[in-house]
């Protein structure tokens, strides 16, 4: 018996040594989910469909094109900084990280991320190939500190049948409110009309999605949010007036209120509402819903920016780069992520399939692009686009607090003036904290 | 006993002790001191004595984070205690019926954290949810246990009492296997009922096995995080946060690594002191009670 044992732990053993090859090995780190099961092995990037679909199938399309490359890649829960964090403190950071632009500055001058102005000299694209928002969002002084691979923001994701029988359609298009008042009109109307809610809201778990329709229609009413690089202006007239707008569409039951983001995207998709305000990377899965006969959104759905409710028209965005956690590295490996960024420069494109903005001013210009559904309905958002201040540090952190305070005033768990007092004061303590 | 004999034996254990002291003791002191520094991940950090304890004593996030702590844990602690007791008598027969059920029961607590909240944000998730649906059934409102901040600590309890049940009742089933069988002989000659016999036989046999399932309950539903990081991320405003969470969220969140360590030190003390006054009290109890 202890002989069948034993053999069968040196077969185990002996099965679990993985076969030496001579390729060079990158280890990527990203988040956009998890598709190994639709995707695992697939390298056709022109039929995936939404964030995940679409980057894991370049990730295999690489390794296809690159036989003496071979990217392992990790997968992490949105948006996966503190995993990172921990594995920079343990000096094991990955070699290719996906990171919003917001965050750069934090990682950035601590020493821990690589200039990458190198590796983009070698894959031969300039700073400026990229869009203007794309590249003040990884230019941080005189150095690049990352590949700019989109730009992103809120947008309003429509139920045009629901919006039909609501009343609220001319020549084809959605009509959008141009003020508070206005919504809340269209929205009772909506609601009288369809018997469903007006809004769709991720309001459980979705610190984000709060935090972004705070800052958006701040912004929108010239709000300056960070006068300084250790404060923030929450608890003013203009944001008292945002949040309260928030707060009387659930108090008057014009929008959902128990929804986690999951929820929020089911309820859209099999038609439970008006509107769902999320961002550019749902467009991908929704248009395929539009496309699919038989399902509630067939024909059904249209997307745009915010509306110009107060102010401006302006809209709070953020966007996904490609940075290098500091580390050494082989002359092979650098070569191999001067290759990577080449590649991925150059399927850009693709990228923009998923509803993001592309970040090289090439594709912007495409005519491929443009003629993607829906593109030029929310082109107008790379205009509107507005990024928190560079000097902002811990943005990643600060849209938590800010987004978990803000949910609180919205959904009535806490006052407006409360909730805003304490996202000012935890946000002021974060940053007056900081070395 | 000599001296010299002494100080040979304790060669025996130093190779052990000089592992506790690397991997326990050298963090544990590194902790304290990094408590007492302002210090991120990634710099020198400086002195600042207690300033650190202070900030915690009046941040109003910690102070809710610690009272949400105790409150899941006295929800969690003493139910778990009872099923766990009461599913090992109920499990304590030979039998293949009784193994099978008793792996049904133990096969949760092999499941990660992971898939232990993924499986109840399925049940409790109120708009396509296993309850919502069921409470729509009857013509309810389905109750939003992930949104409510008066339920959501509740729904915190009941998937950590699903998770956590399989360990206790084993610790139970062990303990009932140990009372020999001649005392409930002396029982059935005596026509003890039911009652009487898990009153005055059982439950005081069992009398250490529950003081170690209390105590070792307590020191880990103190720490309670991965239920609550991912299946509210300590929402809705707070009210899930646990200190262990908070202390997550302060180092690798925002990178606050003194503060945090000053937070672990606190919770560290918290989770001493009530582990050594159930020890305390439960050992008078024994003594005076004269248990085995």
């Amino acid at each position: 018996m202890n002989r069948i044992a034993a053999a069968l732990l040196l077969i185990l053993a002996l099965a679990s040594c993985a076969q030496r090859d001579n390729k060079t090995h990158l280890y990527l780190q990203r988040f956009f989910g998890e598709c190994g099961a639709e995707y695992g092995g697939n390298i056709d990037v022109a039929h995936a469909q939404g964030e995940c679909g679409i980057i894991t199938t370049l990730v295999n399309r690489f390794n296809a094109q690159n036989p003496d490359i071979h990217i392992d890649v990790n997968v992490v829960a949105w948006p996966g900084y503190p995993q990172l964090t921990a594995q920079m403190a343990a000096r094991d950071p990955p070699d290719l990280v996906t990171m919003h632009e917001g965050v750069i500055s934090d990682y950035a001058l601590k020493g821990l991320l690589e200039p990458v102005d190198s590796y983009l000299a070698k894959a031969g694209i300039s700073p400026n190939d990229f869009t203007d928002a794309s590249r003040l969002g990884v230019t941080i002084g005189a150095h690049e500190y990352g590949l700019p691979w989109d730009t992103h923001g809120g947008l309003f994701h429509v139920n045009t049948a629901l919006f039909a029988k609501a009343g609220l359609m001319r020549d084809g298009k959605p009509v959008f409110p141009n003020s508070a008042a206005e919504l809340m009109a269209q929205a009772h109307q909506f609601e009288q009309r369809t018997g469903k809610p007006y809004l769709i809201q991720s309001l459980v778990g979705d610190p984000a999605g709060a935090a972004r329709n705070l800052y958006t229609y701040m912004m929108a009413q010239g709000a300056v949010l960070f006068p300084d690089p250790h404060h923030i202006k929450l608890n003013t007239p203009k944001g008292v007036e945002v949040a309260t707008f928030f707060r009387d569409i659930n108090v008057q039951h014009l929008g959902t209120r128990n929804m986690d983001t999951p929820a929020a995207i089911a309820a859209f998709i099999n038609g439970e509402g008006g509107i769902y305000p999320t961002g550019t990377w749902m467009i991908g899965s929704f248009e395929q819903e539009a496309e699919t006969p038989g399902r509630p959104l067939y024909k059904s759905y249209a997307v745009f920016p915010y509306p110009r409710l107060w102010g401006k028209r302006v809209e709070y965005v953020s966007g996904h780069s490609w940075v290098v956690p500091m580390r050494k590295r082989t002359p092979k490996q650098r070569e191999a992520i001067a290759r990577f960024f080449k590649f991925m420069a150059a399927h850009n494109y693709d990228w923009a399939r998923t509803g993001h903005i592309p970040a090289f001013k090439s594709v912007l210009a495409d005519p491929r692009f443009m003629a993607l559904p829906h593109r030029s309905d929310i082109a107008p958002l790379a205009a509107m686009g507005r990024q928190l201040p560079p000097y902002v540090q811990r943005q990643s952190a600060i849209e938590g607090l800010v987004g978990e305070e803000a949910a609180a005033a919205f959904t009535g768990q806490k006052s407006v003036p409360q909730a805003l007092a304490d996202a000012e004061r935890r946000v002021d303590e974060l940053l007056g904290h900081l070395d | 006993m000599t001296a010299a004999r002494d100080w040979r034996g304790l060669l025996f254990a130093l190779p052990f002790l000089a592992l506790y002291a690397l991997i326990l003791i050298f963090p544990l002191m590194r902790g304290v001191w990094l408590s007492l520094n302002q210090v991120d991940l990634f710099g020198d950090g400086h002195f600042v004595g207690f300033g650190n304890y202070a900030r915690l004593l009046h941040d109003p996030v910690f102070g809710t984070s610690l009272v949400n702590t105790f409150e899941v844990t006295l929800m969690i602690v003493p139910p778990l205690t009872v099923i766990a007791l009461f599913l090992a008598l109920a499990l304590n027969r030979a039998g293949k019926g009784a193994a099978i059920i008793r792996g049904i029961f133990f096969s949760s607590a092999v499941l990660s954290v992971t898939i232990v909240t993924l499986i109840w944000r399925f049940i409790l998730a109120p708009d396509a949810g296993l309850l919502g649906e069921a409470w729509k059934t009857f013509g309810w409102q389905p109750l939003p246990f992930l949104s409510d901040e008066h339920l959501v600590l509740p729904a915190l309890a009941l998937t950590t009492i699903w998770w956590s049940l399989g360990f206790p009742m084993l610790l139970f089933l062990a303990g009932l296997q140990q009372i020999p069988e001649d005392m409930y002989e002396a029982a059935a000659l005596d026509h003890s009922s039911r009652w009487t016999t898990f009153w005055r036989i059982t439950l005081p046999s069992l009398r250490r096995t529950l003081v170690l399932v209390v105590m070792l309950q307590t020191a880990a539903q103190l720490q309670l995080f991965g239920q609550s990081q991912l299946l509210t991320a300590g929402g809705p405003s707070g009210a899930s946060r646990t200190a262990v969470l908070f202390l997550f969220e302060a180092a690798f969140g925002r990178w606050e690594l003194g503060y945090a360590s000053a937070a672990a030190e606190i919770l560290f003390l918290i989770i001493l002191a009530v582990t050594i006054t159930q020890y305390w009290a439960t050992g008078r109890a024994t003594g005076a009670d004269g248990g085995r």
